[in-house]
C-alpha cells in the first residue's frame, strides 16, 4: 500500500481508528494540520478516551496527538416525560 | 401509567464494567420497563456483551432489545443474543413480545432496521445487485416490523428500532450520512401498522424528539443523544384504551 497522502490522511486516521477492535467508534471526526492530531467526538468511558490516543499514536509516530473527545455522561435522568 | 426506561448505544466493551450499574440500582424504582436499543456492543464480541450481561443480571423488570449495527460486526450476532437472553432480556428481531404491567399488554415490535434515507431522497433497490441487496434488507425488515406491529395483541403498542424512523430525530447529523442512518420504510411500516411510541438509536449527534407522518411520537434514545445512562418515558395505558374504544379524541 503506498503512504497516505496528506489530503487524503484524516479519512484514513478514522477509518483505521473505526476498524481498530480496541476503538471501533464510528463517531469520531479527525482532522490534521502539519504534525498534529485533533480528535473530537462522544466517547463512552474515560478509558476509551485513553486508547484513541494511544492507538492514534501508533497510527502517526511523531505526530502530537490532541484528544478532544468527551466522555459521555452515564447518569441518571432528572425525571421522566409524559409521551402517550 | 407505564414507565419505559429507554436507552440505545452504550457500545460496551474493555472498560466499560459498571458503566451502568450504579444508575441500574435505583432503575426498578422509576420504571416498569426497560427496553434497549441496539449497539449494545463495541464490535459485537461476545467477551464484550458479557461485560453488559453482568451489569443487567438480576435486574427485576421486564427487558427487551433490539441489536445495532454495531452488534453484527463480529458475525456473532447470535451469540449475543444467547447472552442477553441468558440474563432475561428479550431480545427481538422482526418479532414482538407481549409484557403484562398493572393489568395492561404492553406490545413490543422490533427490528435492527437498517438505512436507505427519507422521503424525495430515499435509494432504490435498482441497478447493481449491492443497491438492491442493500435497500432490500430495508424493505424486508420493515415489512417484518409492520406485520410483528400488526399481529399484536396489546393495549400499548412500542416500536423498538436500532436505526431512525424519521429525519427529525437526525438533526445534527451531517447530511451526507442520512441514508446510513435510517429510512422511511421504517416509519411508514409503523403508521400503517399504528403505535403508541418507536423508540430508536444510532444517531448519536442527532435529536431526541421527533413524530413520523402520521403523529406517532419518535424518541432518540442514543446515550450519547440523551446524555444520561437512560431517560424515562411515561404511557398513560388507560387514555389509549380508551382511546382505542372511541372514549377520548
Amino acid at each position: 500500500m503506498s503512504e497516505w497522502r496528506a489530503d487524503y490522511l484524516p479519512e484514513h486516521i478514522r477509518e483505521s481508528l473505526i476498524h481498530d477492535p480496541r476503538v471501533a467508534e464510528q463517531d469520531l471526526k479527525v482532522d490534521v494540520k502539519e504534525h498534529r492530531v485533533m480528535l473530537g467526538g462522544n466517547v463512552a468511558t474515560p478509558q476509551l478516551r485513553e486508547t484513541i490516543t494511544e492507538v492514534a499514536r501508533e497510527l502517526l509516530p511523531g505526530y502530537e496527538i490532541v484528544n478532544e473527545t468527551t466522555v459521555v455522561p452515564a447518569t441518571e435522568p432528572d425525571g421522566e416525560e409524559p409521551v402517550a | 401509567m407505564i414507565r419505559i426506561a429507554a436507552v440505545g448505544d452504550l457500545h460496551y466493551g474493555a472498560g466499560s464494567q459498571d458503566l451502568l450499574r450504579p444508575s441500574l440500582q435505583h432503575l426498578p424504582d422509576r420504571a416498569d420497563l426497560l427496553l434497549l436499543a441496539g449497539d449494545l456492543t463495541r464490535c459485537g464480541g461476545t467477551e464484550e456483551v458479557r461485560v453488559l450481561a453482568d451489569d443487567l443480571r438480576g435486574l427485576p423488570i421486564p427487558m427487551v432489545a433490539v441489536l445495532g449495527n454495531h452488534d453484527y460486526h463480529a458475525n456473532r450476532e447470535d451469540e449475543v443474543r444467547r447472552v442477553l437472553e441468558e440474563v432475561g432480556v428479550t431480545v427481538l428481531e422482526g418479532e414482538a413480545v407481549t409484557v403484562d404491567l398493572d393489568g395492561a399488554r404492553i406490545g413490543i415490535a422490533g427490528t435492527k432496521g437498517f438505512g436507505g434515507g427519507f422521503r424525495g431522497a430515499h435509494a432504490s433497490d435498482f441497478g447493481e445487485p449491492e443497491m438492491k441487496a442493500f435497500v432490500g434488507h430495508t424493505k424486508m425488515l420493515s415489512d417484518r416490523l409492520e406485520r410483528a406491529l400488526t399481529d399484536l395483541d396489546a393495549d400499548l403498542r412500542i416500536a423498538l428500532l436500532h436505526y431512525s424512523p424519521i429525519e427529525t430525530t437526525l438533526e445534527g447529523e451531517r447530511l451526507e450520512i442520512y441514508p446510513f442512518l435510517g429510512s422511511y420504510l421504517l416509519a411508514e411500516a409503523v403508521d400503517n401498522a399504528g403505535a403508541d411510541l418507536i423508540l430508536h438509536g444510532h444517531a448519536h449527534h442527532g435529536t431526541e424528539k421527533g413524530r413520523t407522518p402520521a403523529g406517532i411520537p419518535v424518541r432518540n434514545v442514543a446515550q450519547p443523544v440523551i446524555r444520561h445512562a437512560y431517560n424515562v418515558y411515561t404511557l398513560d395505558v388507560h387514555r389509549q384504551v380508551m382511546a382505542a374504544a372511541g372514549g377520548v379524541s
